[in-house]
């Protein structure tokens, strides 16, 4: 019987330590990923919204060549705006317009975090349920042996 | 060679060194070498950007204008103009930027091309020292599931020991798996057993004038033992790779050409040692009284000297024995594997271990019995080497 038991509490230990772990673990990674797009895209409202407040028709701006070497680059021109739309695409835009966008996108990425959170959640929960059966398995036998414990 | 006495022992190389350490070793190894490879990688990406950034940066001033998509964040472009194209706005850390012209900027991008080219050399260094270090694991793991044995014999007198084995490299391999398992520990010995040794030598080198030998390369090995004692590790090597040895600094040690015999006997040495400080004053005078004054001076260092080295070179080199990935298991392996050999040794006069040590490469044929052609080379090998290993000073330090 023991023998049995111990063998059940070691397959459920391993269930949890190698399937249930590692997928938690992945499932916050890629949620976390979300939650930098979502950064990215806010920083690029503000951004905008600050530009459309101070009318900023000129812009000055370094360019990193790469290694953290810089040069000048003068926009001319800011109405026009090309915001990447995923797949390789970027579409022009204007200010009114690419802040329609970026709100847009904003909604789709907190869907997307909402359902990260309840995938990480479920398995959180069966990793406590698979841990709650091995305490069971556990804990009977104690109970059976030493007599002092009554629920 | 008279034929005093001669005791013997015959050891199971599976019994000294269990197959299942050496392997774990093995594979310790294995995965330092694939984390060296990773980084190597990662320095050669670096040094692809730099050289493409040289090419823009010198293509860039070609023309007053260049028309860009100017990026406004991860994700998002404007369209628009790079200008002053000659002035470059070049991080130089620490928050500090510097502007510079194109040509300025691109002879700071090739300094920092120098610079990451030496990192690559150095890792470069350390994988060749992690495969050695590898591919003796790997022999000793056959060795040892080929159930090879040791033999050695020792000779009662007061010639230099002869240790014969049955399978030379054995003596290597069992350190270097014991070397890696034990290296932390013998580490802390080493100091110890190094002061020591300093007195001894000190002893044996007053002891040494009245012969009138080489009192002065005493002075000098004895100095420059203390410092090199690190790189004893390298002794165990001497046997089988003389050249290797020289490079690590034993030389000091007794580089006897009968030492090279003894790095088997070091080996037991080397555990006296671990044993204790008492064994190893033993051990050097033992080690010594086989080496002549002369025989030392010539070996310098070279691969007859794990003998003297032995007694603290085992302990140093346990850290360098990662680096050294040659034969410096014999050094580790004697600390850490008790054998009873120390009662042979004892009858060795003590002069001797004060002139192995001599840093210094001097070549005394006078009383090199049968290897002084060796010793030569290794002693020449030795100065050369010496510029050659950056990795000592790196375990001088970490020592």
């Amino acid at each position: 019987m023991d023998s049995l038991r111990q063998e059940k509490i070691h397959k459920f230990e391993e269930f949890v330590d190698r399937r249930l772990k590692p997928d938690l673990v992945r499932a916050i990674a890629e949620r976390d990923k979300v939650f930098d797009q979502q950064k990215i895209f806010s920083d690029l409202r503000k951004n905008i919204e600050n530009l459309e407040k101070n009318s900023v028709t000129n812009l000055r701006t370094l360019v990193n060549l790469g290694s953290e070497v810089y040069m000048q680059a003068e926009v001319p021109d800011t109405q026009r705006i090309f915001v990447d739309v995923g797949l390789g695409f970027h579409v022009e835009f204007t200010w009114s317009e690419a802040l329609k966008f970026i709100s847009l996108r904003e909604e789709k990425l907190e869907r997307q975090i909402e359902e990260y959170t309840r995938l990480i959640a479920s398995i959180k929960a069966q990793i406590k349920l698979v841990c709650e059966g091995i305490r069971e398995l556990l804990q009977i036998p104690e109970e059976k042996t030493v007599e002092g414990r009554v629920f | 060679m008279g034929k005093p006495e001669m005791k013997g022992t015959v050891t199971s190389l599976s019994s000294v060194f269990p197959p299942e350490e050496v392997q774990k070793a093995a594979k310790m190894v294995e995965g330092k070498l694939s984390e060296k490879q990773s980084e190597m990688n990662q320095l050669k990406e670096f040094i692809a950007d730099n050289t493409s950034l040289i090419n823009l940066v010198q293509k860039l001033p070609d023309e007053l204008h260049h028309d860009i998509m100017v990026p406004f964040g991860k994700a998002a472009f404007f369209p628009g103009r790079l200008i002053h194209t000659n002035e470059f706005l070049v991080l130089l850390g620490e928050n500090y930027y510097a502007d510079r012209t194109a040509k300025q900027t691109v002879e700071i991008l090739k300094r920092r091309g120098k610079s990451l080219m030496s990192k690559v050399d150095a890792l470069k260094a350390e994988m060749q020292d992690l495969k050695a270090e590898a591919s003796f694991f790997d022999s000793t793991a056959s060795e040892v599931a080929d159930d090879l044995v040791e033999i050695r014999e020792y000779e009662e007198d007061n010639s230099p020991e002869r240790v014969s084995q049955s399978g030379p490299v054995e003596l290597e391999s069992p350190s270097v798996a014991e070397a890696d398992n034990k290296v932390s520990a013998s580490e802390d010995d080493e100091y110890a057993r190094l002061m020591l040794r300093l007195e001894e030598l000190e002893k044996e080198e007053l002891a040494a004038e009245d012969d009138g030998e080489n009192d002065e390369d005493e002075d000098e090995d004895a100095n420059a033992n203390a410092t090199e004692t690190e790189t004893d590790g390298d002794e165990d090597e001497d046997e089988l790779t003389e050249a290797a040895f020289h490079g690590k600094k034993d030389e000091g040690y007794s580089s006897l050409d009968h030492n090279q015999r003894y790095l088997e006997s070091q080996p037991r040495k080397q555990l006296q040692q671990s044993k204790g400080k008492d064994p190893m004053n033993e051990e050097m005078s033992t080690k010594y009284n086989h080496q002549d004054l002369t025989n030392q001076l010539a070996c310098t260092g070279l691969t007859a000297e794990p003998v003297t080295k032995g007694n603290y070179g085992g302990e140093i080199p346990h850290g360098r024995i990662v680096h050294q990935d040659t034969k410096m298991l014999n050094p580790p392996v004697n600390a850490s594997v008790p054998s009873g050999k120390k009662p042979v040794q004892t009858p060795k006069s003590e002069f001797d271990s004060s002139k192995a040590f001599t840093g210094s490469i001097i070549e005394h044929t006078e009383n090199l019995e049968k290897k002084l052609p060796e010793q030569k080379t290794t002693s020449s090998q030795a100065s050369d080497s010496k510029p050659s290993k950056p990795m000592s000073r790196f375990k001088m330090q970490r020592k």
